[in-house]
């Protein structure tokens, strides 16, 4: 839920329970007030009436007292009792509707004869009073609220724009290119606070990205000569006459694990070069070509090796825009991974289609993690060749198109599938 | 034959300079770019090995500096960059080969004498050893004068060890002279042994001595 709406939710609430509490309150205390007004009326007119009655009476007798309104009756009673008021509403047919009428009931005395008096007065004027003033003030809070309501509102937006703004940036910020935010002072005390300290996270996160990069960046070109150094005394040594077998086998072994160091260092190396961004050749590539070339020429003596089948099931070729080394080693990764932790006699699919390329092979029964693979130097198996940084590498490059790369485990199949986008695909 | 290596790596220079003045070449070394310039000013070399990483200024302008004065000399870059744009910033102004560190001193050997050979030898490309031919130009060899046909990979094989003939030259070195960065991807030297049980066999039919010894499985000598 947005900001906004949060805040102006809580208005809105309130509003709609004083609206559905105020107008019944305010229309019972009105109807209240009025007929308490018909009660006091009623009886402060009662003993008057009550003496014009008499005279009346006295002078024409019952049948022939002229009634002052057509609100009065007067009956014969069998007993006293006192007096009462109430309320009841009647059909009036001239008005073809119910009409409620305030009734006072009251002894009177005739000639010595007890009868009951019945006065009613109509409420309808009051209950069209009620009406119209209720209406009145319900047009006037719906206003006050609405009015309330909006003004807040663009208040609101007002007064939290500078943290949109700020928002926004944080959003575009890109830790590899921008060292600062560039936020700008809003002229409130808590956003320039925010603002302030959010330049200074900005800055020292730029700041760690930048040497950690170029930590790794130095570690690696600086391994570069004294990797040099290890595998050409290791050349020279291997010229010695006379060699024991045994002096043979530790000098092989020296080597093979100056080539695992030497091929570790040749990809951390590539890996910061794919951050830093520094292959800016394009062209447009046939995915299709580049797989073939790996499946037919390069990695054919491996495949045929392991004895591995190898299905290809092509409906599209993906045509892209970048550069052909990254292509080639991100197919290249994923081919090569497929055959090495495949079995003897395994099996490997390639399909493409759309802009979709699976790449799925046979090997180890269990899933793999799908969370941790593509971090690095995470080791596949036991495999000591296994160096941890092919599919990190792989991820890499395609991030760089904008293309995903993910691995599922179905049927047996461990499957790398790699979504490239739709349009225009592999503009960068 | 003279070949100048410009180095600052005073351990990498000594063991280029041990593997290369076997092979026949006399070695100068300097240390430094004023000190490769004042050398190069002296004397002709066949070839030059450039570090053009060197701290104290740009190997490229050395190098062109080389190429202005008209030198005919052969020239590989060593390089700690291996960065393409490098590579290609580098084959432009005039370098005949590009090595990256780390690399294998066989390598190193043949590219030396493939840039050697052109340099000196224009058009006499062919590399003989008692009965055994190599054309160059045609990628083919000769036994006793007659064609022996190989695939490429294993002219490739061949000529490799040739190049470093009488050396022990390392399984590693061979299998990533053959396959580039391929080679990370098999599990053992398989197909190396593969493409060499191949040639063996092919060139002991057609007569030829077995002059490939394997060295304790930790590489290959090719040796009369």
């Amino acid at each position: 839920m947005k900001l906004l709406q949060k805040t102006i939710r809580g208005y809105l609430l309130y509003s709609i329970f004083t609206l559905v509490v105020a107008i019944p309150v305010f229309y019972f205390t009105i109807q209240n007030v009025l007929r308490h007004q018909a009660d006091e009326e009623l009886l402060s007119t009662k003993e008057s009436l009550k003496a014009r009655l008499e005279a009346e009476f006295e002078k024409a007798g019952l049948h022939e007292i002229k009634f002052l309104d057509s609100g009065i009756r007067i009956l014969p009673a069998a007993n006293e009792f006192k007096d009462s008021l109430f309320t009841i509403n009647e059909y009036d047919s001239a008005e073809e509707e119910m009409i409620p009428y305030r009734v006072i009931r009251s002894n009177i005395h005739l000639n010595g004869h007890p009868y009951l008096l019945t006065r009613k007065i109509s409420l309808l004027e009051n209950d069209d009073l009620i009406k119209t003033i209720l209406n009145v003030q319900v047009t006037l809070l719906i206003l006050l609220l609405a009015g309330l309501f909006i003004i807040n509102r663009r208040l609101s937006i007002r007064i939290w724009k500078p943290f949109y703004r700020t928002l926004e940036k944080l959003k575009k910020f890109n830790v590899e290119k921008d060292s600062r935010l560039g936020l700008a002072k809003s002229g409130i005390n808590e956003f320039d606070d925010l603002n302030h300290s959010l330049e200074g996270f900005a800055e020292r996160t730029h700041q760690a990205f930048v040497s950690q990069k170029e930590f790794a960046e130095n570690a690696s070109h600086e391994l570069q000569t004294p990797l040099a150094i290890m595998q050409g005394k290791l050349e020279l040594l291997m010229q010695t006459p006379n060699l024991s077998e045994e002096q043979a086998n530790l000098i092989d072994e020296l080597a093979d694990a100056g080539r695992r160091m030497s091929h570790l260092n040749k990809n951390l190396i590539l890996l910061t070069k794919i951050e830093n961004n520094q292959f800016h050749e394009l062209e447009k590539i046939s995915l299709r070509s580049v797989i073939e070339n790996f499946t037919d020429t390069l990695y054919l003596p491996a495949i045929e090796q392991k004895l591995i089948e190898l299905n290809k099931d092509f409906q599209e070729d993906i045509l892209l825009t970048g550069n052909r080394s990254l292509i080639e080693i991100f197919t290249g990764n994923l081919l090569g991974n497929a055959i090495r932790y495949n079995p003897v006699k395994g099996k490997i699919n390639i399909s493409m289609r759309a802009n979709m390329l699976i790449i799925a092979n046979t090997g180890q029964t269990q899933p793999l993690d799908p969370g941790k693979i593509f971090n690095r130097f995470q080791k596949e198996g036991t495999n000591s060749d296994s160096l941890g940084l092919g599919l990190e590498i792989a991820r890499k490059i395609a991030g760089l198109y904008a293309a995903e790369l993910s691995y599922e485990c179905k049927n047996g199949l461990h499957r790398f599938i790699t979504v490239f986008p739709t349009a225009d695909l592999f503009v960068k | 034959m003279k070949i100048l290596i410009i180095e600052d790596e005073k351990e990498l220079s000594k063991s280029m300079i041990a593997y290369l003045q076997r092979e026949n070449y006399h070695c100068d070394l300097a240390e430094n770019f004023p000190e490769g310039r004042c050398r190069l000013e002296s004397f002709d070399y066949d070839c030059i090995l450039l570090d053009i990483s060197l701290p104290d200024g740009n190997g490229l302008q050395l190098l062109r500096e080389i190429k202005e004065n008209g030198k005919l000399d052969g020239l590989i870059i060593i390089s700690a960059k291996n960065s393409v744009d490098d590579r290609i910033a580098g084959l432009n102004l005039g370098a005949d080969d590009y090595l990256a560190k780390p690399f294998h001193l066989s390598e190193l050997t043949a590219r030396v004498a493939a840039v050697v050979r052109r340099k000196r030898f224009q058009g006499n490309t062919v590399l003989v050893f008692n009965e055994l031919t190599v054309d160059l130009i045609a990628k083919t060899i000769l036994v006793d004068n007659k064609v022996v046909e190989l695939t490429r990979k294993e002219f490739d094989l061949l000529l490799y060890l040739v190049s470093n003939k009488n050396r022990v030259v390392s399984k590693n070195a061979i299998a990533e002279s053959l396959s580039g960065d391929a080679i990370q991807l098999h599990d053992s030297f398989d197909f190396l042994y593969a493409h060499m049980k191949n040639l063996k066999k092919k060139l002991a039919a057609a007569g030829c001595t077995d002059y490939i010894k394997s060295i304790y499985g930790m590489g290959y000598k090719f040796a009369a």
